[in-house]
């Protein structure tokens, strides 16, 4: 596009003023996809669907957003695809390094400390990413983090992010920590129950919201290791 | 000579901001629209026309309706699919639906699906727009079968297959590969029937099932849910909650009827 | 002792046809002349103790400071020239904290001993021709101690930026004494309060002063306490073992 070329009316009627045109740079998109992550006694579980989109379009019906980080933790990052790819790859990297420099895995509760820490680094441009990690610590109990676009850390038991989330998470509430019913005995989740409402939460919000769909992966994180589980979402 | 400053695009605009604020303060609430990003097709065989349209209705990005309808009834022998701003395509649907009937009743003729269309573009273009409705028209009268499309602005488009909607394009792939002229019914309907499928499944705005409609010369067949390709799976488990789950916060009884001892007398005054 | 003198041992980046870096090996030659320092690692926490040398009566002993904390969990001890380790030591704190801060845990020993010997060989030209940061070698050793996940440790840093792990060490100008002795009396099942007696008879042995509770200095890192320095009150209690 050209500066337009401005005339004046009346007398400098040949002196030409450019006017301003302003350009804009937009560096981020929303591409949408659901999160859950749910911390029981002795197991963690974190799971996503796969579907990429942005607009009316779905760019891939298969591309991962939950990762297995290290042996005992995996991370599900949502919203900028791009930034969740690359703060997954630094995260990598930086457990590459601190394996070298130290001789051992990171802990979970390190990896969510020095995750807070990447974010924050990027206080002025940050990762567009809400994320959330989960595992076990150094005593095998189940831990979960969730984590907002510039390192705002914060401990859970249940949590659901990105398009759904405001769909799924009052479910949470009431299904995992038993809000808002009375009477009812407190029982530690068990990992079974836990599935059932994962799948349940997916397959509920596949069916209102339109970002949400195609597959849903479930990470179990347990001490003896770390299983995945693919099923079938609806690709409408 | 150039007086005219290029608007620039993108970024912000608080042009209105103040007045919005303004509003808000005094209790205004803004309107919030449903607009039904839609897959919606039509097109001509051999002995007629066939309408589809998925039954997705959105507001942003949340499913509205899961099964809306999106083909209208028009006249006996029309009917119209409606994308846009759900109000608008119901509304003046209805609306032209009704002018036709006087028109059919006054006339004592069947009503041309030209004439439907005229009084469509006309009513959309004195909006400018404003009644954002995209539609496809197709009904059969004296002059055989007649399919039409019509933008939120008043233009339309005469041809033998048309798509319209935030699906339109992936349900036009499947037209552009495989329509062709004198398709017998049957054909017509798995054409369409794909067509809508190609845009429940490739655009986000669109989804669920396939509605159908068949128009042919006298003769019209409504194919609601036609084709249900997304049916939901069986949940895991009940969610059912026992009695008393919900707090009871406060109980109080009251007697609405008055009740008075003795007998009284009837007042015949 | 070095009889071979050359032009060699003048720059601090230039090997000797023998292959030796002779300033390196000088600067390991000047602990020899520190006060001697000791460590013990026992399976209850590790042992430092370090002589201070008080040359005049009118010589503030408490002013000596041969033990430093490094982090709640990590102690060190030093010989030589002991003004040098102030830039070693602030950075093994720093390494500390920004393990902490990075990572919300505690640095493990090794990490931090490693950290400190990274910076022993940044003296000389650096590669890229730009001004480096110190002009020699240091000329102190330490003794690094603290606990983690692996348990109660003990390490040695030289000037030449080697570090090796001991049950028990001795730096300085006693050492050689020292080392013997700790070789004859350590033994894998010591016990802390053994440790501490052990540590300092040995200094008691290798110094000319006669030992008190002002002329040397005991520190511990413990499970329950992590790092400490004795109070000359729990010092005198050791003293009063021997």
């Amino acid at each position: 596009m050209n500066p337009v070329t401005l005339y004046n009316n009346d007398i400098f009627t040949n002196v030409p003023v450019e006017a301003p045109v302003e350009r804009n740079f937009y560096p981020y998109a929303d591409n949408g996809g659901t999160s859950l992550g749910i911390a029981g006694a002795d197991f963690c579980l974190m799971a996503s669907d796969t579907r990429k989109s942005s607009g009316y379009s779905i760019h891939s019906r298969y591309s991962p957003k939950a990762f297995k980080l290290t042996e005992k933790a995996v991370l599900a990052t949502n919203g900028f695809a791009a930034d969740g790819l690359a703060l997954t790859k630094r995260l990598g990297q930086k457990l590459e390094w601190y394996k070298h420099a130290h001789d051992k895995e990171m802990s979970t509760p390190a990896l969510a400390q020095m995750l807070a820490n990447t974010l924050y680094y990027k206080r002025f441009f940050p990762y567009y990413t809400f994320n959330l990690l989960g595992g076990i610590d150094e005593q095998g109990r189940g831990v979960l983090y969730s984590f907002d676009p510039v390192g705002s850390m914060g401990t859970e038991v249940c949590r659901a992010g990105g398009s759904s989330a405001a769909l799924i998470q009052p479910f949470l509430d009431n299904q995992v920590a038993l809000k808002n019913q009375q009477g009812v005995q407190q029982t530690p989740l068990s990992l079974e129950a836990a599935i059932r409402i994962t799948k349940d939460s997916f397959t509920s919000a596949t069916e209102r919201d339109i970002y949400t769909g195609d597959y849903l992966e479930i990470f179990i994180i347990r001490q003896e290791g770390t299983t995945i589980e693919r099923i079938d979402l609806k690709k409408d | 000579m150039v007086t005219k400053l290029e608007q620039p695009k993108g970024g912000f605009n608080f042009d209105n901001y103040q007045r919005n604020v303004a509003l808000e303060k005094k209790g205004i609430t803004f309107p919030k629209m449903t607009k039904t990003g839609t897959t919606i097709v039509g097109l001509i065989y051999k002995d007629g026309i066939c309408l589809g349209a998925d039954t997705r209705a959105t507001a942003g990005p949340i499913v509205a309706d899961k099964n809306c309808e999106k083909i209208h009834y028009l006249a006996p022998n029309m009917y119209c699919c409606g994308a846009g701003t759900a109000a608008d395509t119901e509304f003046t649907t209805a609306l032209i639906s009704s002018q036709l009937e006087l028109h059919r009743l006054t006339t004592g003729r069947e009503a041309r699906v030209a004439t439907a269309l005229i009084m469509l573009k006309q009513m959309l273009f004195r909006y400018q727009g404003h009644i954002g409705a995209a539609l496809v028209l197709g009904g059969y009268d004296v002059t055989g079968p007649n399919l039409y499309t019509i933008h939120p602005h008043g233009s339309t488009d005469k041809l033998p297959y048309v798509t319209m909607g935030s699906g339109s394009l992936a349900a036009m792939a499947v037209f552009e590969s495989k329509w062709r002229k004198d398709l017998e019914r049957q054909e017509a309907i798995d054409l369409v029937r794909e067509a809508i499928e190609s845009g429940i499944f490739n655009d986000l705005g669109s989804g669920s099932n396939v509605d159908v409609t068949v128009i042919e010369k006298g003769k019209i067949d409504v194919y609601r849910n036609y084709a249900k390709p997304n049916e939901r799976g069986v949940k895991e488990q009940s969610y059912k909650f026992k009695r008393g789950t919900t707090a009871i916060l406060k109980e109080s009884i009251r007697d609405i009827v008055a009740i008075t001892e003795g007998i009284e007398e009837m007042d015949i005054s | 002792m070095f009889l071979t003198r050359s032009e060699y041992d003048r720059g601090v980046n230039t090997f000797s046809p023998e292959g030796r870096l002779f300033q390196v090996e000088y600067a390991i030659e000047a602990i020899k002349l520190g006060s001697t320092a000791v460590g013990i690692q026992t399976s209850h926490g590790v042992v430092l103790a370090v002589e201070k040398r008080v040359t005049s009566p009118l010589l503030v002993s408490s002013s000596i400071e041969k033990i430093m904390e490094i982090d709640s969990h990590l102690g060190c001890a030093m010989s030589g020239l002991t003004a040098d380790s102030r830039t070693m030591i602030d950075h093994a704190r720093i390494e500390a904290q920004n393990h902490r801060f990075t990572y919300n845990e505690k640095i493990k020993v090794e990490s931090v001993t490693q950290a400190v010997c990274d910076l022993a060989l940044r003296f000389g030209e650096s590669a890229h021709g730009e001004e480096s940061i110190m002009s020699r070698p240091f000329g102190v050793a330490l003794l690094i101690a603290g606990i983690d996940e692996k348990g109660p440790q003990l390490y040695h840093a030289d000037p030449s930026g080697t570090f090796m792990q001991y049950d028990a060490k001795a730096i300085g100008s006693g050492s050689e004494g020292a080392q013997t002795e700790l070789n004859e009396e350590y033994h894998k099942s010591l016990s802390l309060q053994e440790a501490e007696t052990l540590s300092l008879k040995v200094l008691k042995q290798v110094m000319e002063e006669k030992l008190n509770n002002t002329n040397v200095q005991l520190a511990a890192v413990t499970e329950e306490h992590g790092f400490r320095i004795y109070s000359e009150e729990e010092l005198q209690v050791v003293i009063d073992r021997l």
